[in-house]
């Protein structure tokens, strides 16, 4: 039998962590016998992506009203083909904080998602928003999970040696939630504890302004190889806004670090997983989460 | 299960409660439940809320006074229906009104609280020839925070769900869950509809009419208007960190907008220098409501001048200053 093409459709605005997730999927050894996986970069906001060659076609592209007509002309131009979307961006949360006309943005949704044979939610929480928000046929919705390469990861970490050091790690963007962390952090008055922050971004300075005078607190910048970054931290903490998935809490585990996160979107979707504590978006929430995972320390050295 | 439950939270609501009840029970969609939240009262609103318990879709909870946002909440504890509407016990609800709202939440699921505009009645119930006609579709966050379109406690109905996705449970509360901050004894409407606009994905849109009564109290004192101010910023000052950036934006327009309507109650109440400086710091925080508004910013500008330096002869004498001043 000859193998089945996909092809998948990444756009500039695809995050880098969507890249890793293709990057993990095209390599699966198991796969590459009975399918030939290729990534084409499209530009959202033409007028078509043209004729594709490919069984199936996965994109990967963040929907919005100025992609629209590049997706139907995809439904247009490929009637026979298999038409799976996978939603990386949208949740009810990036809804809440970010669309101020939510009707109008469902129906954008909604009118996109009807051009696809699949819609794929990449986590249980976002699914059952897609379901909630009828965004979506439900026997055409499915969760599947992203997957990347932990087990590198996992080698190259050694436990822990202190208790005491909090690490965030991620673009330093307002979707990730960092000031609240560093607000919660700076409130905490505990002088062993330890806040580093790995990554670049558009709130640098922003975020620098929030930590000054707090000596506790270290910008390391973007890690080349994210084994030192977890590598330096005995805690991720993971404060984000919104986050379809969270990759960053898989490698937090797999790199054997606890981790606090916001019960937020994906990320709720890990609770009951004890290595994993879980707060509210706001400061006071943070700063007695970090008091309740610090707690032991502190007991032990005042001792 | 009835489809819909009606709250009416009552205190000390003699005068007005039968009237009340009297409208519910005459809606034309009649799958519903009126649940008399009796908040406390020490004169004879349970005995008239009693009378009604004959028509078998009226039941009465009783509690010790915890203001109307815990009557609220007590009602909506006790509520069955999928739909719940609020209706205070000095206002009217239109024959119609419970209908449109269920037609309209029925064929809009994105939308989570339906309401519409409203008429206003003096404390005899005439009709004073002013509306509250707010704004009904593509309602965002910064239209709530400016001019809350839901422009009273008598005009909502809501979905269940999204009373539920608002519902917490202080740690000191052993009773029910709260949905309105019982802690705000003004404001309490502006602070729920404003943290369900920043802490969920719920649309709120209105129905076209005048479906609601609403009874304006006459009198009304100026210490009355600065709590209400404080009120104000109380809820602000709360909701502030679900969305910082949002109230970066909007809030000095917003506050604005809140002292021209308080600027605008006092001069109704004909108090001279609350009026003015409270339109005075209206125009200090920010322009956005004159240059969004300006004949109403005018109207109020001009009544307060009239009223600080030719005193209220004038106001009260002008009967169309009056209906300049509608819409408050």
């Amino acid at each position: 039998m000859a193998q089945k093409k996909v092809l998948h459709l990444v756009d500039d605005t695809t995050a880098g962590g969507v890249m890793r997730i293709l990057d993990h999927l095209l390599v699966q050894s198991e796969l590459s016998g009975a399918v030939e996986q290729k990534v084409l970069r499209v530009k959202r906001t033409a007028f078509s992506w043209g004729k594709l060659n490919a069984d199936v076609i996965v994109s990967h592209v963040v929907p919005s009203w100025r992609s629209l007509a590049a997706f139907s002309a995809l439904r247009a131009m490929h009637l026979d083909t298999r038409l799976v979307h996978v939603e990386h961006s949208y949740t009810r949360a990036f809804t809440t904080l970010n669309v101020p006309h939510k009707r109008r943005f469902f129906a954008m949704l909604r009118v996109i998602y009807a051009f696809f044979d699949q819609v794929v939610a990449v986590s249980q929480s976002q699914l059952d928003w897609m379901k909630e928000r009828r965004l979506a046929a439900s026997e055409k919705l499915t969760v599947i999970p992203p997957a990347v390469d932990l087990e590198q990861l996992s080698r190259k970490t050694v436990p822990p040696k202190s208790k005491t050091t909090i690490g965030a790690i991620g673009r330093l963007e307002r979707q990730k939630g960092f000031d609240i962390l560093i607000r919660g952090f700076r409130s905490t008055h505990i002088p062993e504890a330890r806040l580093l922050i790995f990554g670049e971004g558009s709130q640098r300075l922003h975020l620098e302004e929030l930590a000054k005078g707090d000596p506790r607190i270290e910008f390391r910048g973007h890690a080349e190889d994210p084994a030192d970054a977890y590598q330096a931290v005995d805690i991720v903490a993971i404060p984000s806004r919104w986050e379809a998935y969270g990759l960053v809490l898989d490698e937090a585990l797999a790199a054997g670090r606890a981790v606090i996160a916001s019960k937020v979107d994906g990320l709720s979707d890990r609770e009951g997983d004890a290595r994993v504590s879980f707060c509210e978006q706001d400061s006071a929430s943070w700063r007695s989460a970090i008091h309740e995972c610090l707690r032991p320390v502190i007991a032990a050295t005042s001792n | 299960m009835p489809t819909a439950s009606i709250v009416v939270p009552a205190y000390n609501a003699e005068a007005t409660l039968a009237e009340t009840l009297t409208s519910l029970q005459a809606q034309t969609y009649d799958d519903f439940e009126i649940i008399i939240v009796d908040d406390g009262s020490q004169d004879a609103t349970a005995r008239i809320a009693r009378a009604h318990l004959g028509d078998p879709r009226v039941r009465l909870v009783q509690q010790a006074n915890r203001g109307l946002a815990g009557a609220r909440n007590t009602g909506i504890a006790a509520a069955r229906g999928t739909f719940i509407g609020f209706c205070d016990a000095d206002d009217l609800w239109m024959p119609e009104k419970l209908a449109a709202h269920i037609h309209h939440l029925k064929a809009e699921p994105d939308v989570g609280v339906s309401y519409s505009g409203s008429a206003l009645i003096d404390e005899a119930g005439c009709t004073m020839g002013i509306k509250q006609a707010p704004r009904l579709k593509d309602v965002t966050a910064a239209h709530v925070l400016n001019r809350n379109p839901i422009g009273n406690g008598s005009a909502a109905v809501v979905r269940k769900t999204v009373l539920e996705a608002l519902a917490y449970r202080p740690s000191f509360e052993t009773e029910r869950d709260w949905v309105f901050d019982e802690t705000f004894r003004q404001s309490e409407d502006i602070e729920c509809w404003m943290r369900l606009m920043l802490s969920t994905d719920w649309q709120i849109e209105g129905v076209p009419g005048l479906l609601t009564h609403y009874r304006i109290k006459a009198g009304g004192l100026s210490a009355a208007l600065d709590r209400q101010l404080e009120a104000w910023e109380r809820m602000v000052a709360k909701l502030r960190p679900l969305n910082p950036e949002f109230f970066a934006r909007h809030e000095l327009s917003a506050r604005a907008y809140q002292l021209r309507y308080l600027a605008r109650r006092a001069i109704t109440n004909l108090d001279r220098d609350t009026a003015w400086e409270l339109f005075a710091r209206s125009v200090q925080e920010s322009l956005r409501p004159v240059l969004e508004e300006p004949l109403k910013s005018s109207s109020t500008f001009a009544a307060a001048l009239v009223l600080k330096t030719l005193g209220p002869g004038p106001i009260t004498r002008l009967g169309q200053m009056k209906t300049k001043l509608q819409s408050i």
